[in-house]
């Protein structure tokens, strides 16, 4: 069957997956890092966290949130697993080229091999014009193509996503508000900005499994990557260490069904690129008009790439100084306390007047024009002394600095030396510090429909307007039980609560079937109230009696997908024409039964499923939290065509029962 | 060394890939197990003491059993105690794949109850697949 195969190839790249994490695992450990490997760790569980979420949510805004949760998280597997990849690699040449000539590599590169000190990079304000075409505004073709956009911004192995915006034809620039700051970056970054866009009017509901896996299979493995998997598969091929490189199994991750990102431009910045203004740059296009995920862009991108290189915004190096004055023979010197920061060598009094920010005696500069030389051995000094000369206006001034000791101006030299390097590493970020606002914590995006009032949620329909009310205040009690995470029920929950306490909440995991249903005392109590159809916290009694219940489920089942299991555990607010129902109800005589079956239920092993207490109403959803009752008969097995009690209008009956079979919100269930 | 250690990865990944391959339905040590249940007569009913969800015409989102949230098979959802599908093995979560021969995975929900409760039968033959299963085999082989 076609079916079985594609699930093998599923479980096969699965297991494949594992065992790739396995040897990055076992690379890690070789390595002894740990550190690459707690990342990768957390990504690949924010992955299963975003795959799950993209399951299980219904609303096109939240997929389309998961769905770029995914692929950032994706993209910083790659990262990290192409980095171990290389340190491997690295570490390996270095044993090869250690065993070859049986030296020691040495460990320091000689001095004139200075690393330039690292800084922060900030992209800013991004802004992407569009060019729709003409005939794009004034066409009224019903609904607007809308694309859902955002920005993957990659520097090394630090990988940042913006804030997805949509976009459609009423918009002339894509506006990214995102400050992105990149804490350790080397002056020769490279960084990387993506454009991804989905196409938000798709279906993104499961198809076939087979389309689906084979779509996801020949677009996320690339032919590059395919051949790598293929070249992986055949272990006779190549040689190890030509493979350690190329091989590193890159798996496109767990097949998911939902809105699925395509690149639609990208571009590098780098060091020239940086400017304390804005700047505009191209973009490079990927795609074209015929692509679902096509927005037209105008081919460039606007920003502000700002740098602030360590040795700008930190003191490279602090210190005793003496500063010879001029004039006077002997010449004299003053003690200063130096520090070295951005351009400038500040000298202070004391140490004590750096850290109480005031005011520096003088400044000497120290930039890019200043010539730092250290001059033979003064015959009145056993050390060297520091000519720093700098030009002011046509004059040069030069300073002579003296330290105790000859390895202090060592280290001073040293730092100037550096403080040199950075600089023509650096190149105009050195000139002046550039300012880089720190984005302000965000807030979780809270996830909400776009109408978040009732008036919005209710879908008016005339034969079930009160189920409707009740169902959205139930869900709404839901939500804010989400949100709050305590028992307190709103406050109008008071008004049908019978407990004073308030009932109390059985939380049960999902997937603990045996777990024995604890269930509140006030179902019970609750029988002896106004309300005696009510059997379990659970179960709700819709407003008409003769509902098969099809608002309900919908509300109890979406519980199955919330993260907190919501066994809706409030009893669901009543309005008058329900209680008129139910008294019409009780007086039918179906009080006897439906009080059988409200037997507190000892062992359940489905909690989260609603008992339905209307018994030949739950013809469709007929799982029941009490296992003793429900099962021998006292229910009419559920079957929408027999049932034992007679209903008042059975057109209408069974127009609810057609209702919901086809309402795809509900998942039914049969007692076989 | 890493030379070692990639080859015996790649060995790792040929033998999984040759094993794999060799799954298929009909082998029975694997993932799937027949379930053969004896009606029970209630009355003037047969019942066989468990429930189902799921179809073609159900939204598969609300599955709690099923690993993938688009699977829209038939899972067993409750199965009552003492009764006779749990005296004869079938455990909640299974995933119906036959009932009698008839196919179970591309069915509506209503056409899978009736192929479970045809009333001239007094005996299905089930065949399921259990989560565990997979995962114990799965776990076996790391």
């Amino acid at each position: 069957m076609p079916m079985d195969r594609y699930a093998d190839m599923e479980d096969k790249l699965r297991i494949l997956e594992d065992l790739n994490m396995m040897y990055i695992r076992q690379i890690a450990l070789s390595l002894q890092d740990s550190d690459i490997q707690k990342k990768i760790d957390h990504e690949i569980r924010m992955r299963d966290g975003a795959c799950k979420l993209l399951a299980a949510c219904s609303q096109r805004d939240q997929a389309l949130e998961a769905a770029k949760s995914l692929l950032t998280c994706n993209t910083r597997i790659m990262a990290y697993m192409s980095e171990l990849q290389r340190m491997k690699e690295a570490q390996v040449m270095q044993r090869v080229a250690r065993r070859s000539d049986g030296t020691r590599s040495s460990d320091a590169g000689p001095m004139d091999d200075r690393l330039p000190c690292k800084g922060k990079v900030a992209i800013s304000d991004l802004r992407i014009p569009l060019m729709w075409k003409d005939t794009e505004y004034f066409k009224n073709k019903g609904e607007l193509h809308r694309c859902a956009v955002f920005c993957l911004l990659q520097v090394g192995g630090e990988i940042h996503d913006t804030d997805m915006v949509m976009v459609d034809r009423t918009l002339t620039d894509i506006c990214f508000d995102n400050t992105i700051v990149f804490s350790e970056a080397s002056p020769g970054f490279e960084l990387r900005v993506e454009l991804y866009s989905c196409c938000s009017e798709e279906d993104y509901s499961a198809g076939s499994a087979p389309r689906k896996l084979a779509s996801k299979l020949s677009s996320s493995l690339g032919r590059s990557a395919g051949k790598k998997l293929r070249v992986a598969m055949d272990p006779g091929a190549c040689s190890p260490t030509s493979n350690a490189g190329a091989a590193t199994l890159l798996l496109p991750g767990p097949a998911v069904a939902g809105p699925k990102y395509h690149l639609l431009a990208h571009t590098s910045l780098s060091l020239s690129h940086v400017q304390d203004s804005f700047r505009t740059h191209d973009l490079s296009i990927s795609g074209n008009e015929e692509c679902s995920y096509w927005v037209p862009l105008y081919g460039s991108v606007c920003c502000r790439l700002a740098a602030q290189p360590h040795c700008m915004t930190q003191q490279m190096m602090s210190g005793c100084l003496k500063v010879k004055q001029l004039g006077g023979d002997p010449p004299s010197w003053r003690n200063v306390y130096g520090v070295l920061k951005g351009t400038n060598l500040f000298c202070y009094h004391r140490q004590e007047d750096m850290e109480a920010n005031v005011e520096p005696a003088f400044t000497i500069a120290i930039n890019k024009e200043t010539r730092i030389r250290a001059s033979e051995k003064d015959p009145h000094s056993k050390a060297q002394s520091i000519c720093i000369s700098n030009q002011y206006g046509g004059e040069e001034v030069t300073h002579t600095l003296s330290t105790d000791s000859r390895e202090e101006t060592h280290r001073w030299m040293e730092a100037f030396w550096q403080q040199f390097c950075d600089m023509s590493q650096w190149k105009q970020c050195c000139d002046d510090l550039m300012k880089i606002e720190l984005p302000s914590p965000r807030k979780p995006a809270l996830v909400t429909s776009k109408q978040g009032s009732l008036y919005h949620e209710i879908v008016i329909d005339t034969s079930d307007d009160i189920s409707t009310v009740t169902d959205i205040l139930t869900r709404r009690m839901q939500e804010l039980e989400l949100r709050s995470q305590l028992g307190t029920s709103p406050p109008w929950m008071s008004l049908f609560e019978e407990s004073p306490g308030g009932p109390r909440t059985p939380r049960l995991a999902r997937h603990s079937p045996r777990s024995p249903h604890r269930l509140p005392h006030s179902p019970l109590s609750s029988l002896r109230c106004p309300w005696p159809g009510l059997l379990s916290s659970d179960a709700s009694l819709t407003s008409d009696s003769d509902s098969p219940c099809s608002t309900s489920p919908c509300s109890r089942h979406r519980g199955w997908a919330e993260p907190l299991s919501l066994s809706s555990p409030r009893f669901r607010p009543r309005t008058l024409s329900l209680d008129a129902k139910l008294s019409t109800l009780r007086g039918r005589g179906y009080g006897g039964v439906l009080q059988c079956s409200c037997q507190p239920p000892s062992s359940s092993s489905l909690a989260p499923i609603p008992a339905q207490c209307i018994p030949q109403a739950t013809l469709s959803c007929s799982s029941s939290t009490s296992s003793n009752s429900s099962s021998e008969g006292s229910h009419s097995p559920s079957s929408l065509d027999g049932t034992p009690f007679s209903r008042p209008s059975s057109a209408r009956r069974s127009l609810r029962n057609l209702r919901a079979k086809l309402d795809p919100r509900n998942w039914l269930q049969s007692q076989v | 060394m890493v030379e070692w250690e990639y080859n015996n990865y790649l060995m790792v990944v040929k033998v999984l890939n040759d094993f794999l391959s060799k799954l298929d339905s009909q082998c029975s040590c694997v993932l799937q197990q027949r379930i053969e249940i004896r009606k029970l007569r209630q009355g003037e009913h047969l019942i066989l003491g468990f429930s189902i969800g799921g179809g073609i015409d159900q939204d598969p989102g609300q599955n709690p059993f099923s690993e993938d949230k688009s699977d829209k098979g038939i899972y067993v959802t409750r199965v009552t105690p003492e009764g006779p599908a749990e005296v004869a093995g079938l455990m909640m979560g299974d995933k119906v794949m036959q009932v009698n021969g008839w196919d179970m995975t591309m069915v509506t929900h209503d056409q899978a109850r009736k192929r479970l409760t045809k009333k001239n039968e007094d005996v299905v033959r089930l065949l399921v697949t259990r989560k565990s299963l997979e995962q114990a085999v799965k776990h076996s082989m790391m």
